[in-house]
């Protein structure tokens, strides 16, 4: 059972400057489940028939269970009072994935609490049982649908906990974001020839192409580039390096793409930086505000396709 | 399997917690549907370890309808409470059969609720009452541990446990509720054939031999409170059904006498009391002879029978007040005719008897006591086990066999009395009654019934004569020894219980008592609760009479004042205690805060240590003993007291 309360009248669970946020009293809503409402049902139900046939010990029962009800709702408040959320890092996502959102949760009392629930508005919940003082991983994943920043919508903490009778939920606005990039599309052919530039230097050993020999590995040195086999003998890890750099300097540009929407053409672009950096090319990229200096690996493609995702949205 | 199908576990605790709850209902039941039910259960835990032996929905629809004909059969028409508890047993072990969800599980839970308030109405010891206590705890044991979002290995003793707490939480609630909840007077709708359970009690009608039936059963028919002291055993004959019809073998009441003004002349200061009155499946209440007040809403009748409403099969409470010393006037012709009434059963024999007793006395009250000498001089016995009579009783009784109890003596005194032309009737009811001293009130019990004679004198009206008493004067001053041989020979005399018992069977007596007073109390503040009761608990408190709304309300309020006091019982037991070190870093980090030098939250002790000397270099020495200190004791393996208390010093001593 969900209740929408009207957006305005919505008490949230804010983050505070840190990031953190703790559940206050004033924020949790309660209301019995349907299973909640059978149980009035039944207590009714008992107490017309101790009525009836003028039974005390029928009008205790109902009343222990009224009361186990009442307790019941005061344990179901508590199990959500005072945990404290930390919303954790996202990884970025192209548009069209599913956004995964993790949520720190930890419980500083010394009562474990169980069936806490997370959802993200119409997604499936997460659910998890909280030790004594512990925390707790939530990951909370939602469908991104259009590229840039994507803040964690709202989020519903929720407990059912002890008898299930009652569903106690808060509003959760926490600071997460992931970063979408664009959806890559199709390989379009960009008009032109791509701009391929020599470098000014090169054959340094980092290129793609040309094996020049071995140096010792230092960290940070990509596994695909390390000499298995000269490992294999017991020589010590060593690095091979490659070169063919210098002629290998790709740009992709903006106006390689005419005649595309602006979201079609982000996402050729997308689909070139992606194929660039498959083949470990040095690239840069040109849009209209700005320019990518060439450079290969993991963080180019990432400045790449970062750019590309905040593209047209104002810097924050 | 999703979260919301069932484990295995759940669902074998379910099906023993069913178990028991249907369990107390066995020996009311019939002996194939407890059976049926036992077989459901088995059946339910071997399919959860062998699932393909799970039988389909059609055979379940099988086993519904055969379980709903073999009930139809047994109870037709689904008469008395018996048929309806076995329609709630197989209705919950079908749902068992076919629980899988958690739905299914809430739907069990909840019958099992409902099936334990259905016990009260057979049962209502507090020995009932802690096995149904245990079994809320188990049921909503189930539900914690469904509402968990994974269930723990093992056994779930956790969450009985917390059960058990939330029971306990929710016990002061449920007094609460039960003394304020205002009551409204049942029954709701007519409770019509389900009055026939059987309980013991006296009857309308007595023949010989029915109330030695009854004086074996050691159950309290009523508790008695009195106001000033208890009477004395002589005077305590507690006034049931007159009896004034006879057809020689039977006594009954006969076409009731009209209710009416009655009145009578009292020298006696009235004694007044409390009664608490067993479930009983009569219409009338006790009283002493001769009630003077009676209890709210009941009637007296020309002989002097209490009658009232809505008192049957139901623990009844009620004030009343009587004299004991009384005259009742003039008699009416109406009661004449009905007092020399007689069966056709009267032998030649026993009018002779008659007439010799009257032709050698003079007036009616000597022929009286002509009579009682004649029990006690001739060779009567008083008798548990009388011998089996023929066809004419009293004949039989008066002249051959001679032993007989209370109902023998009462009846045939009654008879000789219509012949020698006295007016008489048969009072049945309870004589005595023992006192607990614990208590301080009187037990009665099935064994105290009694039946006694009434006869019409001019000089002194309707006149008490105890027959019984002539013969076995100590049944009146005490009562019997509590372990009755049931198997005694017919015609054994009584032993009646001395009062230098050995000390075993004192201190055995004594615990019964202590018992009775507990169980006095429980009936009393639990069972007897009603609307007068509660009335009069509120007048106690200081409140007066409160009208409904008003309880409602204080019912309420007083609720909600319970939910907050038990937060704060709550929060006090997991209030979070930091340990003493973290409490005097803290303490030193608030000191310096106050100087502008904050912590940060990513910064360590030493760190921070640092970045504090190098802004205020004077506090050197002090910070870094503290924060060396308070690294050692943190971090460090050694957790010397003295150390700590040695930081606590410093901690104190510090001033930025």
């Amino acid at each position: 059972m969900r209740w929408q309360v009207p957006e305005r009248f919505i008490r949230r669970c804010r983050g505070d400057a840190r990031g953190g946020a703790t559940v206050g009293a004033q924020q949790i809503y309660i209301i019995p489940t349907r299973y909640g409402l059978g149980f009035a049902l039944l207590l009714l139900l008992i107490w017309i028939g101790s009525v009836n046939y003028a039974n005390n010990l029928g009008f205790l029962l109902t009343f222990l269970l009224a009361g186990l009800g009442l307790v019941a709702m005061l344990h179901t408040w508590r199990n959500l009072l005072g945990l404290t959320l930390r919303p954790g890092r996202s990884d970025p996502l192209f548009k069209g994935q599913q956004a995964r959102f993790e949520i720190q949760v930890g419980n500083p009392r010394d009562g474990e609490r169980p069936g806490i629930r997370l959802q993200l508005a119409a997604h499936e919940a997460v659910a998890g049982d909280l030790a004594p003082r512990s925390e707790q991983r939530f990951t909370l994943s939602a469908r991104a649908e259009r590229r840039g920043r994507f803040s964690m919508p709202r989020c519903i903490l929720s407990t059912r906990y002890p008898l299930g009778l009652l569903h106690a939920w808060c509003y959760l606005e926490l600071d997460g974001e992931a970063l979408v990039y664009p959806a890559p599309g199709p390989r379009t052919p960009a008009t032109g020839q791509p701009s391929y530039q020599p470098s000014q230097q090169g054959d340094k050993g980092v290129g793609a192409d040309d094996f020049v020999g071995l140096r010792s590995y230092r960290p940070g040195d990509s596994p695909r580039q390390i000499a298995w086999k000269v490992q294999a003998r017991e020589q010590g890890l060593q690095t091979k390096q490659f070169g063919g750099d210098r002629a290998d300097q790709l740009w992709i540009n903006w106006g390689d793409y005419p005649g595309l929407e602006t979201e079609a053409r982000l996402s050729a672009l997308c689909r070139a930086v992606l194929d660039a950096a498959e083949r470990q090319q040095v690239f840069g990229l040109r849009l209209p505000e700005l320019e990518l200096k060439p450079a290969r690996g993991d963080s180019q493609r990432h400045a790449a396709l970062a750019a590309l995702a905040l593209y047209g949205e104002p810097r924050p | 399997m999703t979260p919301n199908e069932l484990g295995r576990r759940p669902l074998l605790a379910l099906s023993l917690i069913t178990l028991l709850l249907v369990a107390p209902h066995f020996a009311r039941l019939d002996l194939r549907i407890s059976l049926a039910f036992i077989a459901i259960i088995l059946l339910r835990l071997t399919t959860l370890y062998l699932p393909r032996l799970h039988p389909g929905r059609w055979l379940l629809l099988g086993i519904t309808l055969a379980g709903a004909a073999l009930i139809f059969t047994l109870y037709p028409l689904l008469m008395g409470l018996p048929a309806k508890v076995a329609l709630l047993a197989l209705m919950l072990g079908l749902k068992l059969m076919e629980c899988r969800r958690r739905r299914d599980l809430y739907v069990v839970v909840f019958l099992g609720y409902f099936t334990l308030s259905t016990h009260f109405l057979f049962d209502q010891g507090m020995l009932l009452v802690a096995y149904v206590c245990v079994l809320v705890i188990g049921l909503s044991g189930l539900l914690i541990e469904a509402s968990r979002a994974t269930s723990r290995p093992g056994w779930p003793l956790h969450s009985l446990r917390f059960a058990a707490g939330l029971t306990a939480q929710a016990l002061p609630i449920m007094l609460v509720l039960f003394f304020l909840f205002p009551r409204i007077e049942g029954p709701l709708w007519n409770l019509g054939v389900d009055n026939s359970i059987g309980k013991t009690g006296l009857s309308d009608s007595i023949t010989l031999g029915s109330i030695s039936q009854l004086i074996r059963s050691r159950a309290v028919a009523f508790r008695v409170d009195f106001d000033q002291t208890i009477p004395p055993p002589r005077l305590r004959y507690w006034r049931g059904p007159v009896l004034w019809h006879s057809d020689g073998r039977r006594w009954s009441r006969g076409r009731l006498m009209e209710p009416g003004p009655v009145t009578y002349r009292s020298d006696a200061d009235p004694v007044g009391y409390q009664v608490t009155l067993e479930p009983s499946p009569n219409d009338w209440l006790y009283a002493l002879d001769l009630p003077e007040t009676l209890p709210v809403g009941a009637t007296l009748s020309a002989d002097y029978q209490i009658s009232a409403k809505n008192v049957r099969n139901r623990r009844y409470r009620y004030v009343a007040s009587s004299r004991l010393a009384y005259h009742t006037g003039a008699l009416s012709e109406r009661q004449r005719r009905l007092g020399l009434q007689l069966p056709d059963t009267i032998t030649p024999r026993m009018r002779a008897l008659v007439a010799g007793w009257r032709a050698g006395t003079g007036g009616d009250a000597q022929l009286v006591s002509r009579a009682l000498q004649f029990f006690r001089s001739e060779p009567f016995y008083y008798t548990l086990n009388p011998p089996l009579l023929g066809t004419n009783p009293v004949d039989q009784f008066l002249f051959d066999s001679r032993r007989g109890f209370c109902e023998h003596y009462a009846t045939s005194f009654t008879l000789l009395m219509r012949l020698a032309g006295i007016p008489a009737r048969v009072v049945t009811g309870y004589q005595g009654g023992q006192r607990n001293p614990l208590g301080n009130y009187l037990i009665v019990r099935q064994s105290d019934a009694h039946a006694w004679s009434e006869v019409w004198l001019a000089e002194s009206g309707w006149t008490r004569i105890d027959p019984t008493a002539a013969v076995a004067p100590e049944r009146i001053e005490r009562s019997f020894e509590f372990d009755l041989d049931e198997n005694a020979d017919p015609g054994v005399p009584v032993i009646f219980a001395s009062a230098d018992s050995d000390l075993l069977r004192g201190m055995m007596q004594q615990f019964r008592l202590g018992l009775d007073a507990a169980n006095a109390s429980w009936h009393r503040w639990i069972l007897g609760y009603s609307r007068q009761q509660q009335q009069s608990l509120l007048q106690l408190l200081g409140f007066g009479s409160l009208s409904e709304f008003k309880l409602a309300l204080a019912m309420v309020l007083a609720t909600a004042a319970l939910l907050p006091l038990l937060l704060l019982l709550l929060r006090r037991r997991d209030r979070i205690r930091p340990d003493p070190v973290q409490g005097d870093y803290v303490k030193f980090c608030h000191r310096l805060a106050r100087r502008g030098l904050v912590r940060q939250p990513h910064e360590g002790p030493r760190d921070f240590a640092r970045r504090v000397i190098r802004q205020r270099p004077d506090l050197q020495r002090q910070v870094s003993a503290i924060v060396n200190l308070y690294i050692a004791l943190r971090y460090g393996p050694s957790d010397d007291p003295q150390q700590r208390r040695r930081l606590h010093q410093l901690v104190r001593g510090f001033r930025a």
